[in-house]
């Protein structure tokens, strides 16, 4: 019995041997005021040629280890600063009004994004983390050489999240990351809340940068992303859709447009508002859409895709110009509905046309030509490039479907 | 004589928690690999071709209700045969605990411990397997029981909730565009099936081996339908092509999908958490039938002796792939090798035993009948 007893005690000794080394902490252990998180990031190209004299040789060196052969990026980041950033609306106390910036915005010039970041990483004292990386900036020169590099290192880097988004600028990112927006204390949060609430609204359609990436990946669709412009008061506006053949900025659209590619993927909630006027100024009237309905259908003919879409819309009446037009029988509306489907029509197939221009067909009709008619994508498509060839041919039959539900609490 | 308690459910249980394990990170990449949108239906296929092995097993298992595949293959094909297929079927199991450990390690290396060293989270998880291999084999049903809720309700959860950002057409054609790939893919997911052959050490053990198609069948439906829901919805939700850009597209796929109300706005590390317990649980299966098979093979009462034992072994092959990309070449090409032990063994195994009407010990089959 005493026996056993002792056994026991040396087995439970041992235990303790084997379980101690293994909460002693681990290799992985991250004090988080020894992070730098990085919110944001902006990518900019590098036009002059002594920003080559800027950067360091960090990660390769002229002698042994050749940088490549490519254009200079210049890469800005905005990292947190632990302790600045307020926790919750009413703890505006601790801050010392405006003056006192919630980030850090740093830039540098690398070869390549990591070369960026490495040469980033020589400068700032603690680990750069990208777990709360939610908006990354991208110059539109930048983009139309390709986003290739970019699409790789934040794909390959397990701390991204799919749910930030990408966005393309007019004119140079950096900016985005010093802007001061005053509706946030963090500036890319007001970035990230401006495009969250946009799809919210209905402004824009969701394109996390991991749906960005699948639409990109898919051998039936090109990929998109939001073109974004700041403004004077450093306010960031939507402008429109920056579209890609492959990796490779193509063209952007207008802001409307957006619209239209809602529209035709019958994207909900809708939030647009258009003008409609069947006779002179005087018949104008502005409608808001309410819910958007698009089925799309794929035929073969002659060969080529032929899609049927079928578009529905309800609007409502949100103003009128002049007191001419009266809204006091269903006749009126009617002509309204009937106009604006005819407006709709064009406004439709011109996008896709320009679309068609570019080869670059955002809306996956390639996809539904790959899902529902597979033998002749075998035969005849096959490869994403093959597709960019035969989006140009496809032909389109759209139809519309105005209706006109309510007109507001205003009787007439 | 052991004593029997494993009730049908338990051993449901065992063979679901065992199937699902390490390799449900990288299934929809296999399976895209496969047929690009009809990797759910090649999924389906593995299923079905890993059930013909559980079922080849079941049927000897019930034909032979008091022993393990190592003992009735000695009656069936004689000592000398028999000896070589069992050593045949360790060392293959032995691999296996080896590389699971050894992927679990990878992925744990690559996504959230980055400065741990691969030797540390491997030889932990061994451990925790070695050590809970010491219990006896209804304690272990036991342990696969109660984890087994934990393995289903997070991933459906995910499954459910990624659907918000599915896309039907992504799904189409259900056989995909070029299914030249078909057949080698089916194999290569049938391989991720092989911890059933853990059933083979669990019917001896049965109350009711009669039983023991019930919880084969069971067991099969609960985690092939759970291996073709994640494939759909990660197919789904990506599209085929950008799966293949994924090493991970299950980790990838909860890193994607948010609780709702931002609760919480990733839940890759909820999944891992989660993954963790299915990898311990794949891991107690197969190291259990390593040391079980050998302590039978030896004819000892006890398994517990060789836990220890083998670890260094085991350890030793799972530090022996020298990158990622090496491992998984290994793993696909082991998986398949493995077909042969846990299909075409058990087959050639039932024909012979059908031919020379063996069968296992008649007073249990007595009191089966009695049951009936």
């Amino acid at each position: 019995m005493r026996r056993k007893k002792w056994i026991r005690t040396v087995n439970l000794f041992c235990c303790l041997c084997i379980i101690t080394p293994m909460l002693t902490g681990c290799w992985d252990r991250l004090e988080i005021e020894e992070r730098a998180v990085v919110l944001g990031v902006s990518i900019d190209s590098v036009k002059s040629d002594h920003s080559q004299e800027e950067e360091g040789e960090v990660s390769h060196l002229n002698n042994s280890i050749p940088a490549p052969n490519k254009s200079l990026i210049r890469v800005a980041v905005q990292i947190a600063l632990p302790g600045r950033i307020p926790l919750g609306p009413g703890e505006s106390g601790g801050g010392n009004g405006p003056a006192e910036k919630t980030v850090w915005v740093i830039d540098v010039v690398g070869h390549s994004i990591d070369d960026a970041f490495m040469n980033l990483q020589q400068q700032v004292s603690s680990r750069l983390f990208f777990g709360h990386l939610r908006v990354i900036v991208v110059s539109e020169s930048v983009a139309k050489k390709g986003l290739e590099n970019i699409n790789d290192y934040f794909r390959r880097n397990p701390e991204v999240r799919r749910m930030a988004w990408m966005m393309i600028s007019k004119g140079r990112a950096i900016r985005f990351m010093d802007a001061t927006p005053k509706l946030e204390r963090v500036p890319t949060l007001y970035l990230m809340s401006t495009l969250d609430e946009g799809s919210r609204m209905g402004k824009f359609p969701k394109d996390y940068i991991g749906i960005f990436w699948s639409n990109l990946s898919k051998k039936g669709q090109e990929g998109f992303l939001p073109y974004v412009e700041l403004k004077k008061e450093q306010n960031i506006e939507i402008k429109g859709l920056a579209y890609f053949r492959g990796d490779h900025l193509v063209g952007i659209t207008k802001p409307l447009e957006i619209a239209g590619y809602l529209g035709i993927k019958g994207v909900n909630p809708a939030g647009y508002r258009v003008f409609i006027q069947p006779g002179d100024a005087s018949t104008a009237i502005m409608t808001n859409t309410t819910h958007r309905k698009a089925t799309t259908k794929v035929q073969i003919k002659d060969n080529v895709p032929h899609f049927t879409i079928t578009i529905s819309v309800e609007l409502n009446i949100e103003e009128k110009l002049s007191e001419n037009i009266q809204f006091n029988n269903p006749a009126i509306l009617k002509q309204y509905e009937k106009k604006q489907e005819e407006v709709s029509l064009k406004f439709y197939t011109d996008i896709i046309k320009k679309t068609q221009e570019k080869g670059s067909d955002i809306f996956g009709f390639g996809e539904y030509v790959r899902g529902k008619k597979p033998s002749f994508w075998n035969k005849n498509v096959k490869s994403a490039e093959g597709w960019q060839k035969m989006y140009k041919d496809s032909t389109f039959d759209i139809k519309v479907s105005m209706k006109l539900r309510r007109i507001g609490m205003k009787a007439k | 004589m052991q004593d029997r308690q494993i009730t049908v459910i338990q051993a449901a249980a065992i063979l679901v928690s065992s199937i699902i394990g390490v390799g449900v990170l990288a299934l929809p990449l296999f399976a895209v690999k496969a047929a690009e949108s009809g990797a759910p239906l090649v999924t389906f296929l593995g299923m079905l071709l890993a059930f013909v092995g559980l079922f080849l097993i079941t049927v000897l298992g019930m034909r032979f209700p008091d022993k393990s595949v190592i003992e009735y293959s000695q009656d069936i094909i004689g000592k000398g045969l028999a000896s070589f297929g069992s050593v045949l079927i360790i060392v293959f199991f032995a691999v296996l605990t080896s590389l699971t450990a050894r992927e679990f390690g990878e992925v744990v290396v690559t996504s959230v411990l980055r400065s741990t060293p691969v030797e540390v989270t491997v030889i932990v998880m061994l451990l925790l397997a070695a050590i809970s291999t010491r219990n006896e084999i209804t304690t272990i049903a036991y342990i696969h029981t109660f984890y087994f809720p934990l393995l289903l309700v997070p991933v459906l959860l995910i499954v459910a909730l990624s659907l918000k950002n599915a896309e039907a057409i992504n799904l189409l054609p259900v056989w995909g565009n070029e299914s030249k790939g078909m057949m080698k893919g089916t194999l290569t997911i049938a391989a991720l099936f092989q911890g059933t052959f853990v059933l083979s050490a669990v019917i001896p053990s049965m109350n009711k081996p009669q039983n023991a198609m019930k919880a084969s069948i069971g067991g099969m439906l609960i985690a092939g339908g759970l291996y073709v829901i994640i494939v759909a919805a990660a197919v789904s939700v990506f599209g085929a092509e950008e799966i293949k850009q994924l090493l991970w597209p299950t980790l990838e796929l909860a890193k994607a999908t948010s609780l709702p109300a931002n609760i919480l706005e990733r839940l890759d590390a909820a999944f891992l958490a989660v993954w963790v317990t299915a990898v311990f649980t794949t891991l107690l299966s197969s190291y259990f039938l390593t040391i079980h098979s050998i302590s039978k093979l030896f004819r000892l009462k006890d398994h517990k002796l060789f836990s220890y034992f083998i670890l260094p072994f085991v350890f030793t092959m799972a530090m022996l792939p020298q990158n990622i990309v090496e491992m998984y070449e290994i793993i696909v090409n082991v998986g398949q090798i493995g077909l042969c032990i846990t299909i075409v063994y058990p087959g050639l195994l039932l024909l012979i035993s059908i031919l020379r009407k063996k069968r296992g010990n008649s007073v249990e089959k007595k009191k089966v009948d009695q049951n009936r």
